[in-house]
């Protein structure tokens, strides 16, 4: 018998038939997440059908697209949604508390192991800590919420391995990037990616978050750790209590194909317009000059982010004619920035910080773009209108890249 | 029920057509009215007037990447289009569209979607899994597992058990 990859044997710990062969199948969930938007969408239908919750202890539902809302229709949305999950009597409502994926891997509730299931395509962020977790549309989630059950088909698995000492100005957007620039938009198209972490040291839980949460733009169905002390270290942190079991890979599971990347050879790297795999290094940019930075979305948004901005920006100042915007990903960061002086130093440099939400990512909230804007940030997606006017262009890279190119005014490849 | 026979004309895209082309976020809301005039808005303001029932989208590869929002099926859907046919789809639109009940269908051979110019009439036999162009061969696509069809059957996933009738 040839040996399981992670998510065959986390799939196979779900499943409800014993039908192995078929090529779909019924499995069971652990955890669901949802947001404003998404969730608002199946109230109604939720609702005309008497549904009840499968088990309310098991459901994060966060607003975070509309927190707090901008306009009337927005707060309409949002009060729809809070409505619903207050009647389904979910118990993690979270008001106001940040992006919906850090308030899961912030939860218990995302275990190694896992199987999750989220009203938003970046739900795979959940990959960070070893869990299958991934996202769909709201009629899958309307029938899971109801039933605790989805449908899946068990993906292939690209095994991609991580060896190596990362460079100290390189971090977990880097890797992924770099990994985008080798396989392209849909290279990952419904497969589990399974990464190693071989480093020396090990990658910290934050950049294994920005590496899982960008799995999808990969195309990525799952996009996991495989489960170390890091993570254990991570969960025990976080929950008071280590992690249960730790499920690992067979050492000969069958990949179909295997992807070495060496961050000894890491540059910093960027993506330039309209696409989030039309990726170079820093070093490869033309002098462009930039209107707006943007520090924040599930992607990243971390305390490791928020430190790498504010050591770039310590005593120095944001360029004038660059508009600086930082967002938290959770409100538990931001006080954790706070403490740590981080929110301070950024705003004495001219940064100015937004309430933890989705903010300009996806064009919904303060600091989206204009036609003549050329915006370098740390969201996932660069897609054209994106963040806002057709014309404008949107440059993805790390938190320093960020931030030094906010303090240049331009990206440059000279900016390492 | 949507029909075995699917009539329309090709629109015709490139790989990697994103949810936020597809359906801009801006267009995000409850009033099915906005929903449905947001289809495709940024990427050409005069599309969604011109689509007619039943018309058929031709992709390449990685249809529909990006958002799960399904402000964006339900906007094709309000929108009356037939069917999809491309390269290749992703994961989270295709399980959106199954979902929902749109046919989406990939090509056996990818390199004929090139024969397909914008505005071809085109005839989509589902059970038989084959594109007709008026003019020109009849293109083969991939059949779709029996557990696709399933869903196709009953009318989408809400009509499935235990929302509808069991299987
Ligand atoms: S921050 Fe951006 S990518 Fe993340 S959930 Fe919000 S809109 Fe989506």
């Amino acid at each position: 018998m040839a040996g399981k990859t992670l998510s065959d044997k986390i799939l196979d710990a779900h499943a409800l038939d014993d039908d192995a062969g078929a090529t779909h199948r019924r499995v069971r969930i652990d955890a669901l997440l949802g947001h404003d938007a998404t969730t608002a969408l199946i109230a109604d239908a939720f609702e005309e059908r008497n549904l009840k919750v499968w088990d309310p202890d098991r459901v994060i539902l966060t607003n975070d697209h509309f927190s707090p809302p901008a306009t009337a229709e927005r707060a309409d949305i949002s009060n729809r949604f809070l409505a619903f999950a207050r009647n389904c009597g979910v118990k993690h409502l979270m008001l106001d508390r940040g992006i919906c994926h850090q308030l899961l891997v912030e939860s218990p509730l995302c275990q190694p192991g896992g199987l999750i299931v989220g009203a938003d395509s970046h739900t795979i962020m959940g990959g960070g800590i070893g869990a299958c977790a991934t996202g769909m549309g709201s009629t899958d989630i309307l029938y899971a919420l109801a039933t605790g059950t989805t449908w899946m088909r068990w993906p292939e698995t690209i095994k991609v391995e991580l060896v190596g000492s990362m460079p100290d100005h390189c971090s977990g957007r880097d890797i992924i990037l770099s990994l985008l620039q080798q396989l392209g938009e849909s290279g990952g198209q419904y497969r589990s990616l399974e990464f190693h972490d071989l480093t020396e040291p090990k990658l910290s839980q934050d950049n294994r978050f920005a590496v899982s949460n960008m799995a999808v733009e990969l195309g990525g169905k799952f996009g996991l750790f495989v489960p170390d002390e890091v993570t254990a270290a991570y969960c025990e942190a976080r929950d008071g209590v280590p992690p249960s079991g730790l499920i690992r890979p067979d050492v000969d599971a069958v990949y179909e194909r295997v992807v070495t990347i060496d961050l000894g050879a890491m540059r910093p790297m960027v993506a330039k317009p309209w696409s989030p795999a039309n990726v170079v290094e820093v070093a490869e940019l033309n002098e462009t000059p930039i209107t707006v930075a943007f520090l924040g979305s599930c992607s990243s948004g971390r305390l490791s982010d928020l430190r790498e901005a504010a050591d770039e920006l310590q005593g120095h100042q944001v360029d004038p004619g660059v508009r600086f915007v930082v967002i938290p990903a959770s409100v538990e960061v931001f006080k954790a920035a706070l403490r740590a002086g981080y929110v301070e130093s950024l705003t004495e440099a001219g940064a100015i910080f937004n309430h933890s939400s989705c903010g300009p990512c996806g064009g919904i909230d303060k600091g989206v773009l204009g036609a003549t804007d050329v915006c370098v940030s740390t969201s996932n997606r660069n897609f054209r209108g994106r963040m806002g006017h057709w014309e404008s262009q949107t440059y993805l890279a790390s938190a320093r890249t960020v931030a030094r190119a906010a303090r240049r005014g331009r990206l440059a490849p000279d900016l390492y | 029920m949507a029909n075995d026979i699917i009539t329309g004309r090709a629109w015709v895209f490139g790989d990697d057509l994103n949810t936020d082309v597809i359906h801009p976020p801006e267009f995000f809301s409850l009033h099915p009215d906005k929903v449905k005039r947001g289809l495709f808005h940024k990427f050409d303001p005069t599309l969604q007037s011109r689509l007619e029932p039943g018309d058929i989208l031709v992709g390449g590869k990685n249809f529909g990447c990006g958002s799960s929002r399904e402000t964006s099926m339900r906007s094709l859907l309000l929108n009356e289009l037939g069917a999809i046919v491309a390269v290749s789809f992703a994961r989270i639109f295709f399980r959106n569209a199954t979902n929902n009940g749109l046919r989406c269908f990939t090509f056996a051979q990818p390199d004929v979607r090139h024969t397909i110019v914008e505005g071809d009439r085109l005839t989509l036999d589902v059970s038989a899994s084959e594109l007709q162009p008026a003019n020109g061969d009849s293109i083969s696509l991939a059949p779709t597992g029996p557990f696709i069809q399933k869903i196709w059957a009953a009318g989408g996933l809400l009509h499935m058990p235990p929302f509808g009738p069991s299987a």
